[in-house]
């Protein structure tokens, strides 16, 4: 399997995603959509729907009020701007094409993980069976042929959308960073995220991710 | 990292052709080409390794493996030397000298290489001090235990052996330092501190009970080698220091904490 880029928009600077929290219902079909495209095995999922929960109940008198709260966020590869995955890897298998879209060839790869352990987004996954790192690639090969991206098509709320960053930032905002992901600062991720009413409530002391297991 | 301590240690105690010999040079090639193959054969395409130089310009592993080769390549052209019986001091000293440089610059890069911006527990003085300790202590030793089994020296200790006796007496205070100043969850200075009655729940908690141990055991070996030199407590010593490294890179491991999700 070899990612590299064929023919590509090349009116696009930086392919970003936009995620709407506040639309998200966690049915995770964007999730199932990508494993099911690109024949994902187990334990590797290119797209993760995290379950975001926190807050708590409090007493007042003699009734308990409810503070708690939940979100979710949708996360792939963000094709960050400074990919932080790539700075490290020994033999350049981690590039930028001229969209921005960030590809891994898998043929010169050699599996020594250094990207997994850099990227704060997870989007870097070992598959045990080849032995090489994996990751999403913006459904390129899609993107190419002048469909958008399978998650971005399998949303039932349309909380996902793609397109040209500045587009994005545009008509959405500049928002990039919500719990739990971290400093934007570090990658500059190509994302554009509508905020859940709650995400300024949540952080790392009074929320967590709540689905470990599943992703 | 033993073989490269042991380099530092020769320049350190000054160059004794006397001990430059064959069997323990190609130890050194031996020991270096045994790490290399165990570090290899972790990748999931070692034979692509062939590649990893492509990014000398951004990659820390590009580096590292560069000069872990440097080095490599040097102390197999010494033990090529004293094969040959080729006694040129200058040339002797050169290569010795570039050989130490290259084992310098192999364990800085080796420290680079885990202080990434998104892993706030290696980023610190953390992971350089670490490396180094284990240089020091393995180093220093490794070369004493080498001579002592190569050139069967018994109980006539060579001078240098001084000299290593202090750089490892040196590094267990460092790694001792090191572990109870910045152990990342522990030490004094870095975010979030266990108490000592959370300790026993955290995950580096083993390793570093493992590490202490070992380490006494080294110390505690040193001494009575010093006290009586005789071959058994030598070994002890060095592969009490061995273990306790061992653990220390499992702690080390353990650590790991990365930023995001």
């Amino acid at each position: 399997m070899h990612q590299a880029g064929g023919s590509q928009s090349s009116w696009v600077r930086q392919y970003a995603f936009y995620f709407d929290s506040s639309a998200c219902s966690g049915c995770k079909a964007c999730q199932a959509a990508c494993k099911d495209k690109h024949d994902l095995p187990v334990n590797i999922l290119w797209r993760r729907v995290y379950e975001i929960v926190g807050g708590n109940w409090t007493k007042s008198g003699n009734l308990w009020v409810p503070g708690v709260f939940s979100y979710y966020i949708s996360m792939a590869c963000h094709q960050c701007a400074k990919p932080i995955c790539g700075d490290g890897c020994p033999t350049k298998a981690i590039y930028k094409r001229q969209d921005g879209i960030v590809l891994l060839d898998t043929e010169a790869c050699i599996g020594c993980r250094l990207c997994e352990w850099a990227c704060p987004y997870g989007a870097l996954q070992f598959d045990e069976a080849t032995r090489l790192m994996t990751k999403c690639h913006f459904c390129f090969d899609y993107i190419d042929s002048g469909k958008p991206p399978a998650c971005v098509a399998a949303c039932p709320m349309r909380a996902l959308d793609f397109g040209e960053l500045a587009d994005l930032r545009k008509k959405y905002g500049a928002t990039n960073q919500v719990f739990p992901l971290p400093e934007a600062a570090i990658t500059e991720p190509a994302l554009v995220i509508k905020p859940h009413r709650d995400a300024p409530r949540a952080t790392k002391d009074t929320a967590e991710v709540a689905n470990w297991e599943e992703i | 990292m033993v073989a490269g301590a042991s380099f530092c240690t020769e320049s350190a105690s000054g160059w004794n052709s006397r001990y430059l010999t064959f069997p323990f040079l190609s130890a050194v090639v031996v020991v270096l080409g045994l790490a290399a193959g165990v570090s290899l054969f972790h990748l999931g395409r070692p034979w692509r390794t062939v590649f990893v130089l492509k990014n000398l310009k951004r990659s820390w592993l590009s580096r590292e493996i560069l000069f872990e080769l440097v080095f490599m390549a040097l102390a197999a052209s010494l033990a090529l030397l004293v094969l040959e019986k080729v006694y040129r001091p200058m040339l002797v000293r050169a290569l010795v000298t570039l050989a130490f440089a290259a084992s310098l610059l192999f364990i800085i890069c080796m420290a680079k290489l885990y202080m990434m911006r998104t892993v706030p527990t290696w980023r610190g003085l953390y992971t350089p001090l670490s490396f180094f300790g284990t240089a020091l202590l393995l180093g220093p030793l490794g070369a004493a235990f080498s001579y002592d089994k190569l050139l069967d020296l018994g109980r006539k200790a060579p001078p240098f052996l001084d000299a290593a006796a202090i750089v490892a007496l040196a590094a267990v205070v460092l790694i001792l330092l090191t572990i109870f100043l910045f152990t990342p969850g522990l030490g004094l200075f870095g975010p979030k501190k266990a108490t000592l009655l959370e300790l026993p729940a955290t995950k580096m908690y083993p390793y570093l009970l493992f590490r202490l141990l070992f380490l006494s055991g080294t110390v505690l070996c040193s001494f009575l080698y010093y006290r009586n030199p005789s071959a058994p407590l030598l070994t002890i010593a060095f592969l009490c220091a061995l273990a306790a490294e061992a653990a220390g890179r499992l702690l080390f491991y353990a650590v790991y904490s990365r930023l995001g999700v």
